[in-house]
């Protein structure tokens, strides 16, 4: 099994796969912060990431719903930030950038969809005890390894 | 009072009265606007405040294209109205020679046609700006006493001067007697009116180039 | 804010007023050009919204304490003093339908700088406790937290050190004489902490020192917003105290226009004092960099690019000509909306409007003036430089069923750098 030690590997590997094994790859890392997140359109997201069989056209209407899904869940300007909510943007965040076409983000939908899941740990982990994002991060490497392997 | 007497008194102490009543009345709102004060910018400077305030007295009169599409009717007829008072105070053979013998100063007159025609495109002016006062939903909400009461001043001194100078109705000198007052009027009233924006706003006009000048943008 | 009084309302109101209000005044001509120029009136209709109507209780104040006959009229009782029930029905006129952005001031033919005079009445209007409920929060958190949106360090600590792992190398926090001193919107903190990776990346790349203060992090300042000058001084301190304490050259504000505004040209006459340090918004900072040949950037955007100026960066800020500098250098396509630069329309969030729930319909409203912009250039994507316009246009697009991506000027540069840390070198 191709072990994977830092981030350098991580995202270098992450960016040589073609489009559509990183929109898997990226759906799989997200489905890890799924239940950081309490939107219903988020998890169908997912799903249709994780389907190898997804149309273009259901990918992009994924993308749409993503991006709504986005924008009602950030935080509001001058209002009280919750940083559990924000998990929940990150983890939608991450959703979008699994359906993104490739080449429109630098590092690729793996990649971006990586970071934002581990940005959603993050948040999870401020003003609570449980510290999620060291383990998200090793998570993401598994799931890597393991697939490239595959 | 003969119609000679009220001439003679209307060009002479209440004219005097008047012209009194208009200077210090004038000074004393701006110096009552300037006492005031204004405190100093300590921030950082990135441009002139000097070379904008004095930029934006110039460039307010000409508006960018966006803008001037948004207000064209008040641009237009603002110009036409203002331009022509202008021309008709200034540029009319007998008002020079009443400059003159005041300040000593005089300049060549328009044709006595000429400045006819345009007090009465200025009057026409005047009238379609006080219906778009009336009609357009912003003017009408916003107007007060003051902006109809500041129209019917300004109107005053034209229509009167156009009837004094065709002879209409009364005897020549009751008519310019009566355009005399209308004058003294608008100068006994304006002070206290929005009409001294015809001073206040080369003030605000410096202040609003100055602010925006020391940012470094043009206003 | 405690302590508010009808009596304190009216006494701040006096205060406010100094020789431009009394110009301005005076020179007001009832001309409604105004109306014109602010989106809240283009958008709605409603003559309300007339700039210069938002002050009419400014305006009385000043008739009657700083005029012969209005002070006369007053005494003998011809004219009534300002009333709280006449201030309760200016509070959603000075704070849900303005965003200080100061198009009326640009517009106005007698020179009046309206958001100069709203700026102002907005102290009365908090002073007399008529500020609006989600302000008042966010500026007692500012306060007492350090950020409006309650923002604590561990908070920021945990995004630097995502931010860390993410480039690959440490985000200074605390380090004394570094060139800048950056400070960051809570906005950003929140929604684009990528913002943080951007600028890291770009100054590691062009050898700019700088550093986070862990003690002043916080760049946007509520008491501006909200008209508590005492408070927006208090905030701004903070800020000076840290920069002197790092002994920076200069103190770097991020993608947030209002915070540009309070830093750069209030704070210094909020606290009485200049600066021992220089003020610059981060454009300006990559701009120099550019001009110097210090930042060096590869491929550029292919689309059809746009620039939305936000109103305290551009038009009330004087940074305009750097983001096109900087846009020039990474968009092969770029696109100026049909009026831009000083003369672009606010995005209708600005001013604390997003921080007021009861302002969201008219926000949106607002936001159709935008919108038309939008239609008419038909932009691939939008750039700017200011998170709270980031969301705004993104919630006005997305509402209005318009498929834009809403993307950061500084982050794009941050994509395009060419070198060590560039996307490139680290795919070879």
């Amino acid at each position: 099994m191709t072990e994977i030690h830092n981030d350098a590997e991580f995202r270098q590997k992450l960016e040589s796969l073609d489009p559509d094994r990183q929109r898997i790859l990226a759906a799989r890392f997200v489905e890890n912060v799924l239940p950081f997140c309490n939107d219903e359109r988020v998890s169908r997201i997912v799903k249709i990431a994780a389907d190898p069989h997804a149309s273009a056209d259901e990918l992009a209407t994924a993308l749409r719903t993503a991006k709504v899904a986005i924008i009602d869940s950030h935080a509001r300007c001058g209002a009280e930030g919750d940083w559990k909510d924000q998990a929940g943007y990150f983890v939608a965040r991450a959703a979008a950038a699994a359906v993104s076409p490739a080449g429109q983000s630098a590092g690729g939908p793996a990649w971006q969809a990586a970071m934002a899941s581990r940005m959603a740990a993050t948040c999870r982990s401020i003003d609570s005890t449980e510290d999620n994002a060291g383990q998200v991060k090793m998570q993401q490497y598994l799931v890597l390894s393991e697939f490239l392997t595959s | 009072m003969t119609e000679t007497e009220f001439l003679l008194w209307a060009r002479g102490p209440a004219f005097q009265g008047a012209t009194v009543i208009f200077v210090l009345g004038v000074t004393f709102r701006l110096l009552e606007i300037l006492m005031l004060g204004r405190k100093p910018n300590l921030a950082e400077a990135r441009g002139s405040a000097m070379l904008g305030g004095l930029r934006t007295i110039a460039t307010r009169s000409f508006p960018d294209a966006g803008t001037h599409k948004r207000s064209a009717f008040t641009h237009y007829m603002g110009y036409i109205f203002h331009i022509g008072f202008f021309v008709t105070l200034l540029l009319y053979a007998p008002h020079i020679l009443v400059i003159d013998k005041a300040f000593g100063v005089s300049w060549p007159a328009l044709p006595t046609p000429v400045v006819d025609a345009t007090a009465v495109i200025t009057m026409i002016a005047l009238i379609a700006v006080l219906l778009h006062r009336l009609k357009d939903p912003v003017l009408r909400f916003l107007s007060n006493f003051q902006d109809y009461f500041a129209w019917f001043l300004t109107i005053l001194p034209l229509f009167t001067g156009y009837l004094a100078f065709h002879r209409v109705g009364l005897p020549p000198p009751t008519l310019l007697a009566i355009h005399i007052l209308s004058v003294e009027l608008l100068m006994v009233v304006f002070p206290f009116t929005k009409l001294m924006h015809a001073f206040t706003l080369f003030m605000a006009r410096w202040y609003n180039g100055a602010i925006a000048g020391y940012k470094g943008v043009n206003s | 804010m405690s302590g508010a009084s009808l009596a304190r309302g009216i006494n701040a109101l006096k205060e406010q007023i100094d020789a431009p209000t009394a110009t301005f005044f005076s020179a007001c001509v009832h001309c409604g050009m105004c109306a014109e120029a602010c989106l809240f009136y283009t958008e709605t209709g409603d003559p309300k919204y007339t700039p210069i109507y938002k002050l009419e209780p400014l305006r009385k104040v000043w008739r009657q304490e700083y005029t012969f006959w209005g002070k006369l009229a007053r005494t003998l009782g011809l004219s009534k003093p300002l009333t709280d029930a006449q201030l309760t029905e200016w509070e959603t006129l000075v704070y849900d339908s303005c965003t200080l952005c100061g198009r009326c001031s640009m517009v106005c033919p007698v020179g009046n700088d309206i958001a100069y005079m709203i700026r102002k009445m907005r102290e009365g209007m908090a002073a007399s406790g008529h500020a609006p409920e989600g302000m008042i929060g966010a500026t007692r958190r500012a306060v007492s937290i350090g950020s409006p949106m309650g923002v604590k360090l561990p908070a920021l600590e945990a995004q630097i050190k995502h931010t860390e792992e993410e480039v690959g190398f440490s985000i200074p926090v605390d380090v004394v004489g570094a060139e800048y001193l950056c400070t960051l919107s809570s906005m950003e903190i929140m929604n684009f902490p990528e913002y943080i990776g951007a600028i890291a990346r770009i100054f590691h790349e062009t050898g700019v020192t700088w550093t986070i203060s862990s003690e002043a992090f916080e760049a946007t300042n509520s008491g501006i917003q909200i008209g508590v000058s005492d408070i927006a001084a208090e905030l701004v301190e903070r800020i000076v105290r840290a920069a002197e304490k790092l002994k920076v050259k200069a103190v770097i504000s991020p993608e947030c226009g209002h915070a540009y505004m309070a830093i750069r040209w209030e704070g210094p006459n909020l606290i009485g004092r200049p600066y021992p340090f220089k003020v610059f918004h981060i454009l300006e900072v990559l701009d120099e960099l550019r001009k110097a040949g210090r930042l060096h950037t590869t491929s550029k955007e292919s689309g059809r690019l746009t620039y939305h100026d936000p109103c305290q960066i551009s038009r009330r800020g004087g940074v305009f000509e750097q983001p096109r500098n900087l846009l020039n250098m990474v968009a092969e396509n770029f696109v100026e909306m049909p009026e831009n630069g000083t003369m672009n329309w606010c995005c209708g969030a600005g001013g604390g409007v997003s921080a007021n729930e009861r302002a969201d319909e008219l926000k949106m409203k607002a936001f159709m003036r935008k919108k038309a912009q939008l239609d008419a250039v038909a932009p691939t994507a939008v750039v700017s430089a200011c998170a709270n316009c980031r969301i705004q246009l993104e919630e006005g697009l997305e509402v209005n069923n318009m498929d834009i991506p809403v993307i950061s000027l500084t982050e794009t540069i941050a994509e395009h750098l060419a070198g060590e840390t560039s996307t490139e070198a680290r795919q070879s």
